[in-house]
């Protein structure tokens, strides 16, 4: 048996591994990047180094400066710099350096998917769990179907769909954050509410305004479900063709034998066999759902990160575009990350090597 | 003799195993639709002059409002006045056109790239895959972005980079594939019998490994229809009049609520194009999905 | 002697793609108290299956069609038999583990393999000694030294438990996160049992063993836990499939050893299934031959190996490699038969040598030729 002390020496080497490797993949990723945006032409690339309006008119004069018309790799290397020391050049969409307006903008993606994530990872096993024990039962071929049609939903078209059944005939949830009175209240009042986190749902709470976590949350149901059903759809059959590749194993007549009953059977044994393989797929889902925020807050109006990046890549904005590349790489690799110190902990057999 | 060969029985067993699927029925029955009116876009929604290129939809006026379903516009027209029924139509072409050609041409590389990884291994095998990796690690959609936006806009350019994005998929499975029947008896059996590397891979290898790289092909058909059409919603694919039902979705946009008191007055602009999407990928995953039952080992024999 | 379990002319198809595999056809059994009953024959015989069916652990697409498993809880014979096939689910996973219980051959595949070995052991306790277990904790609690938070609250809580375990406000808390470790005192009684069973079947540093995951043991260890599993709560009939089959001569040595050793000390009658005949000779009082999914021939160990009877016992018999036997080793010819298409009548003649015009239209019956010696022969029949 391990002991504890040499468990956090092997955690320690590993997470050092993983980070080694997240710069890796940062370099990677960023040459890639600059490759692909070395292809746009000077004119374009002459932004990346502009950080107010004033200066953008003045691209002739910056392409000298910076020497766009140097050879590639030394414009690379002074980009890697740039990345270094924090600048990550200037959002024309935003109006403002891309790091201040990722800052700004992080919090309302984070917010979506702060219900998202943890919400269709618990549909979508319970769904896929309750599958795998009724196969081929009437409800195993229900659900199969409704995932199928599920994951065959373009997220951009569901929500167009939603929103036009549920604002257009119902007049519910609007396409917005807040509701206008209470966005109206939020500018009056200043002083009694206090940005924390950027989040409405939390600041509200921690302002002791429940009125305007509550609208925030109505103004949430809408992008959460769209983004919610088309995941789920997708976790669920996985979670059930693990947990029918689990119930057939060896050890599930086992715990018949000694008497254990089903339900136990179901949640303490082939359960947590089942997700095993499944936690590798909910994780690289999750790290996607920020992919699928494009088009939720797009549609549904909300200043996030996806919204950001949609207008961006419409105006040529091409330094976000590159610094939304390398925030999708990182979380990637944080992702992953959290996947494997998951399986150590649930699969005894899995060494962190 | 034929007749009872163990491989075309097997492949008889597979056939039976997929046209028993209904799913895999009624994805085959949509797929058809969707290829004889592709085939006969020209005849059932002719274009205006030979000269005129046939995937610009034709637009009368250049009113904002979109009108109603009437028997000149089978399905109405959108804003901007371009003709529904035509767009859907020819929209059928580019849909196939866009699904197939990334899928084939995305696969030859991945499978390529694959074989080689897994063959050579050693220093080939790590540049590939650590290459894979750094793809990887950016969302298809995102990468796509960034690659489209150095272009113009237009559908062959969604094409070219989505099948710069869309090979690394192909690439693990392959190598994955060919690692684990690398290892197998019938492999070493072969060797032992003194069967040269390069024949071992062609008629062991490859054929054996490729099912799983098909099955993923045909899943994937859907999944880059949807981001392409995505794409060219938000202005970054196929312009304004082109027959796209992404484009076409995203010019109805501004008029998914209608007038007070006429709710869904404009439903036909969303709901044609976007119908056709969905049943369209619905087609390719109710396919994969009875191909992947038919081809998983453990399964099929269920 | 009187009976511990009888079948009666179980029957239990597969329902595959291919078509029904019939794969038990009318086998009636018995295993009386106190003896070692073998059960042989060729892989795929149906031996497996027979078992499963008795403790109604089938899994899908098998199905158990017809036929009874009768019970005899009582050593004496005087209280009725009770017919697992028409219990309860619940009184099955009662009986399961405690009054019967099974060792299965695959110990690589038996055991859970993200649980750990006290645990998976453990579970068997949890399930069938509630009542001692409660009681033990409430002792624990009892005892002066006991440095346990809200004692007040979980004695409430134990003795509650002792008195309905299936009371509504342990199904409620057992929902309940954080809550549904009210039980802990239970969990840890029974790993303490846990470990003790696992020591007492010669497994040094039980202790250390019990808290380890099967992937860090041997395939020898495994089965011995797998063992364990089967024995913890001193089932009075152990049913054992192919329990050794997987293991190394030495290993399989040490394994029957243990087997007899527990059989004396801790449990009544043995079922064991083997297709190694050398094993049934060592091992078994008596008997039973198994072709194709029916019963040939039962009888006790020695008259079955000094006086075969039924043509299939003679052919396996002969075809046991023997040292003073010189040449070719004798085999049965043909192939064991199709049993989605299994032949009409004896399932047999289709490889029998001394095959007659009746043996492909009667199913032959189980007739007593001698002492506690039975056959399913029509070369028996008109005796």
């Amino acid at each position: 048996m391990l002991s504890t002390h040499k468990l956090v020496n092997i955690l320690q080497a590993y997470i050092i591994r993983r980070l080694f490797f997240l710069f890796f993949v940062i370099f990677g990723v960023s040459l890639l990047v600059f490759t692909i945006q070395y292809s746009y032409g000077p004119d374009r690339r002459a932004m990346l180094y502009v950080d107010s309006p004033q200066q953008a008119k003045d691209i002739p004069e910056l392409k000298k400066k910076y020497g766009l018309n140097d050879p590639y790799p030394v414009q690379y290397v002074r980009y890697l710099k740039e990345i270094a020391m924090g600048n990550f050049g200037y959002s024309i969409v935003a109006a403002r350096p891309v790091w201040d307006a990722f800052l700004h903008y992080l919090p309302i993606t984070i917010e979506l998917n702060l219900f998202v994530v943890p919400l269709f990872i618990i549909i979508g096993i319970w769904l896929g769990k309750q599958a795998g024990i009724k196969r081929n039962t009437t409800y195993d071929h229900v659900t199969r179907i409704l995932a199928i049609i599920g994951w065959s939903l373009p997220t951009f078209l569901f929500a167009l769909i939603l929103l036009m059944i549920f604002y257009g005939k119902f007049g519910l949830f609007e396409p917005a954050m807040l509701s206008a009175n209470i966005e109206a209240f939020i500018l009056d009042n200043p002083d009694k509410y206090i940005k924390y986190t950027g989040m409405y749902t939390i600041d509200g709470i921690l302002n002791g305004e429940f009125g305007i976590t509550w609208d925030a949350i109505k103004h949430l149901f809408l992008p959460v479900l769209t983004q919610v059903i088309v995941i789920v759809a997708i976790l669920m059959r996985v979670m059930r063709s693990s947990m029918v590749e689990e119930i057939s194993k060896d050890y599930v007549i086992t715990a018949q034998a000694k008497g254990v009953d089903s339900k136990t059977i179901f949640n303490k044994h082939v359960k947590r066999n089942a997700l095993i393989p499944v936690i590798t797929i909910a994780g690289q889902l999750a790290a996607l759902s920020m992919e699928g925020s494009i088009a939720v807050e797009m549609i549904f109006n909300r200043h996030g990160i996806g919204n950001w990046l949609a207008h961006a890549a419409l105006k040529l904005d091409t330094s976000v575009i590159m610094f939304m590349c390398l925030f999708m790489a990182v979380i990637f690799v944080v992702t992953n990350l959290i996947i494997d110190l998951l399986y150590a902990y649930i699969d005894p057999r899995i060494r962190l090597t | 003799m034929i007749k009872n060969h163990p491989k075309i029985k097997e492949l008889k067993f597979t056939l039976n195993r997929i046209f028993t699927n209904p799913s895999a029925i009624i994805g085959f029955s949509l797929l058809l639709f969707f290829i004889v009116v592709a085939i006969f876009a020209p005849q059932l929604a002719p274009p205006n002059t030979k000269s005129h290129n046939p995937y610009i939809v034709p637009h009368e006026g250049f009113s904002a409002t979109p009108k109603q379903p009437s028997a000149e516009h089978l399905m109405g027209t959108t804003s901007g006045q371009y003709d529904i029924f035509y767009g859907v139509v020819w929209g059928t072409r580019t849909a196939f056109k866009v699904g197939l050609f990334v899928v084939s041409i995305a696969a030859l590389i991945g499978v390529m790239l694959g074989v080689i990884a897994g063959f050579y291994g050693g220093l080939v095998d790590e540049i590939i895959m650590r290459f894979v990796d750094i793809v990887f690690s950016v969302p298809l959609l995102v990468l796509a972005m960034a690659i489209v936006v150095a272009f113009e806009r237009d559908i062959k350019y969604v094409i070219i980079a989505l099948i710069m994005v869309e090979w690394r998929n192909y690439v693990r499975v392959m190598r994955a594939s060919i690692l684990t029947l690398r290892d197998q008896d019938f492999i070493h059996a072969a060797k032992v019998m003194g069967v040269s590397d390069i024949k071992i891979m062609l008629r062991h290898i490859i054929p054996n490994g490729i099912y799983p790289v098909m099955v993923i092909a045909f899943m994937d058909i859907g999944s880059l229809v949807i981001t392409a059409s995505f794409l060219s919603f938000l202005g970054l694919g196929a312009p304004t009049g082109y027959a796209d039902w992404g484009s076409m979705v995203a010019q109805a946009r501004n008029y998914i609520v209608g007038p007070t008191g006429e709710m869904f007055k404009y439903w036909h602009t969303i709901i044609f194009p976007g119908g056709c999407i969905i049943l369209f990928v619905l087609a390719w995953n109710l396919i994969g999905d009875a191909l992947r039952d038919a081809f998983d080992p453990k399964m099929r024999r269920q | 002697m009187k009976k511990i379990i009888e079948t009666e002319n179980l029957r239990t198809n597969f329902y595959t793609y291919e078509g029904v595999v019939k794969a038990l056809n009318d086998v009636c059994i018995t295993v009386n108290h106190g003896e070692t009953f073998g059960l042989v024959g060729e892989s795929g015989c149906g031996k497996s299956v027979t078992v499963r069916s008795m403790m109604r652990i089938i899994q899908s697409p098998g199905k158990v069609e017809s036929g009874k498993v009768l019970l005899f809880l009582d050593e004496n014979g005087e209280q009725e038999a009770v017919d697992l096939l028409q219990q309860s689910e619940s009184y099955m996973q009662s009986c399961c583990g405690d009054q019967i219980s099974m060792i299965f051959q695959e110990p690589n595949a038996a055991l859970n393999p993200i649980m750990s070995i006290g645990e998976q052991v453990a579970e068997s306790f949890l399930f069938h000694r509630k009542k001692s277990l409660s009681e033990a904790s409430l002792e624990r609690l009892n005892a002066q030294d006991c440095k346990v938070p809200f004692k007040g609250i979980f004695k409430n809580l134990y003795k509650k438990y002792h008195e309905d375990e299936n009371a509504f406000v342990f199904k409620l808390l057992s929902h309940i996160p954080l809550l549904n470790r009210w039980d802990f005192l239970i969990r840890q009684e029974a790993f303490k049992r846990a470990v003790e069973i696992i020591s007492k079947l010669g497994i040094p540093h039980a202790e250390d063993i019990a808290v380890q995951f099967p992937h860090n043991l041997s395939g020898g260890m495994k089965q011995r836990i797998v063992i364990a599993i089967a024995l913890a709560c001193s089932p009075m009939l152990l049913i054992a499939d192919e329990a050794t089959s997987n293991l190394d001569v030495t290993i399989q040595a040490q394994i029957l050893e243990l087997l007899k050793d527990l059989k004396k000390k801790h449990i009544s009658s043995i079922l064991l299934i083997t297709h190694d005949l050398g094993v049934v000779a060592e091992t078994c009082d008596r008997v039973g031959v198994m072709y194709a999914g029916s019963l040939c021939e039962v009888a006790e160990s020695r008259e079955l190996f000094g006086n075969p009877s039924h043509p299939y016992t003679k052919a396996l018999l002969e075809s046991v490699p023997k040292f003073h036997q010189e040449g070719a080793l004798k085999t049965i010819e043909g192939n064991v038969p199709n049993l989605v298409t299994p032949p009409a009548g004896c399932r047999f003649h289709p490889r029998c040598k001394h095959r007659m015009d009746i043996c492909d239209k009667e199913v032959p019956n189980l007739l007593e030729i001698g002492k506690n010696h039975s056959v399913a022969c029509h070369l028996f029949g008109d005796k």
